[in-house]
């Protein structure tokens, strides 16, 4: 067995090709796909459905999930994936975000006593048939804040919660800011914050925590311990329609009705969860294996069309980019120190390569139309916060060399590159990541495409960078990294302080400029809490940054899901988030 | 010959400690650590460096071994840094998963090479042998991974015969349930690699069978007028496994390696699925206590491929 150990690697890519080339290909012209894609819709049939039945769902992934079954712990997406069904956050909001009273709590936002009250509705039980008190929503600041739990989610905007650093930092043995004013065992809880955050407002704000955890359940279970503790790892309790029934670790969960859940009688009565690996997805689609299941978009092709599916899709909150190295992180002060002599330091040079990439053909081509070209660092799916004006980078060849020249990047005689406005020799390196089988060929298409505008820009490294190394190039702003390109996913709510913030460790450009520090103020300030203001704010943002192109947004993508076609109500919109598997089942 | 065994034990102290060493630095040497996957803008990098150094990552390498072989002198492996629990018991959960299809592939192998060696070697240059000579080619051309994807597809996927990934399917219950659940999913990969992996066997023995006929004892045997039966299944067949004792050490110990590559393509959490897990994503507690099994667990394979060998043929005595 020893002996082919090494072909371990290329396994993962060459199975996903094998199998798919196994299937019939179905011909379709590279345009048909952007074309399906806009016409898939986010739910199956809403209607009545019949109660009982079992369903499998999929989950694809190369390695066994971890299974820590609590949100303050859980640390990888696997995780709150194979959660769903039984995992309810505290709170419901609508299409874009903004936190309502549909879910298991109320909120309530008191500006002028910078309080915010949760309520947690009568009768929401976890699966022992316990009401969820005010101590389980506040136990699971305990969790996130105690340093012992080990937990990640503790984060300077939590941090802003009066008491929350003293408890973290032992200082404190409560939490000084979280009142329960009916007791521990009542349902209200009033959260003190240091200042009030527009942003509150939307779901996934961070400067809250939207779940509880069941204190009655965990209460003798030390804190770190919790993390490797069977009450989390194997018999976890949540207050969601279905309560886990069995657990084979890193493979599947299975869940049943939780019979006190709060919203009614949930229609499936049994939900098994099992991983399988991507490369299979395709075929575990044509043969019907799974019920629910992810579609891997290199494999559309594949299963597009298949009977007795269909096939929902929305995009999701995240886009892949492009940004320049024009500075440095400071430890000392915990800042970026930007330099604006730095080789991309000039505005026309960043806004040239951006405007020399075919990033609509490379999508068409390569991605049968399922990724598109996203134009501001704010995708629509925030509703009106998207600055719907700009058109962000489209080719433009023409564009791009007159930027060049007009910055003074100017060829010699019978050189094919251009030269720095010094007249020195310009060589830009890209640090790109390794990815799908078609990255190198994209890649290699940018960098023709640079030459075309006479840039020279090759690989960090000479190759594709794997991502362990790739990130620790980045964080450690590598001079041999000259741009990059990477990938974010998005939080719920709008705010680009983490990401683009002048004291933010992930502004991984390190820029910093006056504007963009008082743009991103402005965005949190009072005045903010008036929508109008803060849309403005957002589009004056987006705008500046596709002046100043830091930070190129390239694309995002359609993540599609089949779903067995005799399944109704299942939906992948936002505000159905916390309904949907209360309702999804079989057509009557 | 104990005091043979003694002394090649206490070789192997020496020879563990080099090895974790070297895999220790190693390990440390890759790029990224267990928090880089933790990147993004929800998790303040203040609590990833409090993690680090709660785990005791931002101390320097030499003060981090000596502790980790502290630990491990007391039989402590530390704890997973992806999984969160400790590797003993991440390792023991696998190594079983891994030990049984092991056993019921390597089962499977010597079942069907055993025989075909025999009928290969008994039948030399007759339609028997070619037969399988033509098969030993083609499976031993035929990459690892192509035919288990090429199993798993037809066999799995197209006509749904066996299940496609996992141990043990969620609905299994009671002990029955679960053993021929479990029975049922390692089957196909168990017969795929026993099919594939038959060439050395077979070729071994047929190599054997085909030198020892011609032997001076077997002469003799036959020239005393032994009937053919019993020189074969004595004189012929009994050195000619000789070859294939040499590797059962390692093959007893191999049992618990696991391999990466059909753990890979039929998602089977078993230790070689571990291994390239833990590699990925630093695991670097994980990883180590790996490596360091699979090094006890060579070392031990050859001192039995050994001992076996001094059991099975008296010419050899370990000196």
């Amino acid at each position: 067995m020893k002996r082919r150990a090494l072909g371990a690697f290329g396994v993962f890519m060459a199975g996903a090709m094998l199998l798919a080339g196994c299937g019939k290909s179905s011909s379709t012209s590279s345009n048909s796909g952007a074309k399906d894609a806009k016409k898939f819709p986010e739910q199956t049939a809403m209607t009545t459905a019949k109660s009982g039945g079992s369903i499998t769902v999929a989950e694809e992934t190369d390695t066994p999930f971890t299974g820590i079954f609590n949100d303050e712990l859980a640390e990888s997406q696997t995780d709150s994936d194979v959660a769903q069904f039984g995992d309810e956050a505290l709170f419901g909001t609508d299409d874009q975000y903004k936190i309502n009273n549909s879910g298991s709590a109320t909120f309530k936002l008191n500006r002028k006593a910078k309080t915010v009250t949760i309520e947690v509705k009568k009768g929401v039980k976890w699966s022992d048939g316990k009401q969820v008190t005010a101590k389980d929503v506040e136990y699971a600041y305990e969790i996130i804040a105690n340093k012992d739990s080990q937990s990640t989610r503790y984060t300077s905007s939590l941090a802003d919660i009066v008491g929350l650093a003293a408890y973290h930092s032992g200082k404190a043995k409560t939490i000084s800011g979280i009142d329960m004013p009916d007791g521990a065992n009542g349902r209200k809880v009033v959260i003190h914050f240091n200042t009030m955050k527009p942003g509150m407002t939307q779901s996934g704000n961070g400067f809250f925590w939207e779940y509880a955890a069941p204190y009655h359940y965990l209460k003798d279970v030390p804190f770190s311990k919790l993390k490797s503790s069977d009450k989390i790892r194997k018999n976890p309790l949540y207050y969601g329609p279905f309560k886990v029934s069995k657990v084979v670790r890193g493979q599947s969960v299975t869940w049943v009705r939780n019979p006190y859940y709060w919203r009614g009688t949930p229609k499936l009565k049994k939900i098994t969860i099992s991983v399988v690996s991507p490369n299979t997805a395709s075929q575990s689609i044509k043969s019907k294996k799974f019920d629910v299941i992810n579609v891997v978009n290199s494999q559309w092709k594949e299963v597009k069309g298949t009977k007795g599916y269909n096939f929902v899709a929305k995009v999701p909150l995240s886009y892949d980019y492009m940004a320049y190295k024009v500075g440095k992180w400071d430890k000392k002060s915990g800042s970026v120190k930007m330099n604006k002599n730095s080789k991309m330091g000039n505005r026309y040079l960043r806004q040239a390569m951006a405007y020399a990439m075919n990033i609509d053909e490379v999508e068409k081509h390569y991605t049968q139309g399922l990724s598109f070209r996203v134009k501001t660092l704010i995708p629509e799916q925030f509703g009106d916060f998207n600055n719907s004006k700009l058109a962000g980078f489209p080719e433009n060849l023409k564009k791009a060399n007159a930027l060049l020249d007009k910055a003074g990047y100017k060829k010699k005689k019978g050189e094919t590159y251009r030269r720095d406005p010094n007249g020195k020799k310009l060589t830009i390196h890209l640090a790109a990541m390794s990815g799908s089988p078609n990255q190198e060929a994209i890649i290699q298409n940018y960098i023709q495409q640079w030459k075309k505008v006479g840039l020279h820009v090759t690989l960090t490294t000479g190759r594709l960078i794997e991502f362990n190394s790739w990130v620790d190039k980045i964080e450690n702003d590598d001079p041999s990294v000259d741009v990059f390109m990477g990938a974010w996913s998005l939080s719920s709510e709008p705010s680009q302080d983490d990401m683009y913030g002048a004291k933010a460790p992930f502004n991984f450009s390190r820029f910093a400029t006056a504007e963009n520090t008082k743009l991103l103020k402005e965005m949190n300030s009072e005045k903010s809490f008036n929508h109008a203001y803060r849309v403005k704010k957002f589009h004056e943002w987006q705008a500046y940054m596709q002046k100043e192109a830091y930070v190129v947004p390239m694309y995002n993508r359609y993540s599609i899901t089949a779903v067995n076609s005799k399944l109704v109500n299942y939906s992948l919109k936002p505000s159905q988030s916390g309904l949907v598997w209360y309702k999804t089942g079989f057509k009557k | 010959m104990w005091k043979t065994i003694l002394k090649r034990v206490l070789i192997m102290i020496p020879q563990l400690i080099l090895l974790s060493m070297i895999v220790f630095i190693l390990a440390k040497m890759m790029p990224g650590d267990p928090f880089t996957g933790l990147i993004n803008p929800n998790s303040s990098q203040a609590t990833i460096n409090h993690l680090k150094h709660v785990y005791g990552l931002d101390d320097p390498v030499p003060v981090q071994y000596l502790r980790w072989v502290k630990n491990l002198l007391h039989g402590d492996f530390g704890q997973s840094y992806i999984q969160h629990v400790s590797v003993s018991s991440l390792i023991a959960d696998r190594a079983q998963n891994t030990f049984w299809l092991s056993l019921l592939s390597t089962l499977l192998l010597y079942g069907i090479a055993i025989p075909m060696g025999i009928a290969a070697g008994k039948h030399e240059g007759e339609w028997q042998d070619r037969a399988i000579s033509i098969f030993n080619y083609v499976t031993y051309a035929i990459p690892g991974f192509v035919f288990y994807l090429l199993g798993l597809w037809l066999f799995g996927f197209t006509l749904g015969w066996f299940p496609i990934s996992g141990t043990v399917s969620a609905n299994a219950s009671g002990f029955w349930g679960v053993f021929w659940s479990r029975l049922d999913h390692m089957i196909l990969p168990a017969i795929l690699y026993a099919i594939i992996a038959t060439t050395g066997t077979v070729q071994y023995l047929r190599t054997g069978i085909i030198d020892n006929k011609v032997e001076d004892y077997v002469k003799t045997a036959r020239s005393k007028g032994v009937p053919e039966k019993v020189v074969f299944n004595k004189h012929i067949l009994r050195n000619s496994f000789l070859p294939i004792a040499a590797f059962l050490g390692n093959t007893i110990t191999g049992l618990l390696g696991g391999s990466m590559i059909i753990e890979t393509v039929f998602s089977f959490p078993g230790m070689g699925k571990l291994f390239l897990d833990s590699i990925a994503q630093r695991d670097y507690t994980t990883l180590t206590a790996l490596i360091m099994i699979y090094g006890t667990l060579t070392l031990l394979g050859n001192l039995l491929s050994d001992i076996i060998m001094s059991l099975v043929d008296p010419r050899i005595r370990v000196k």
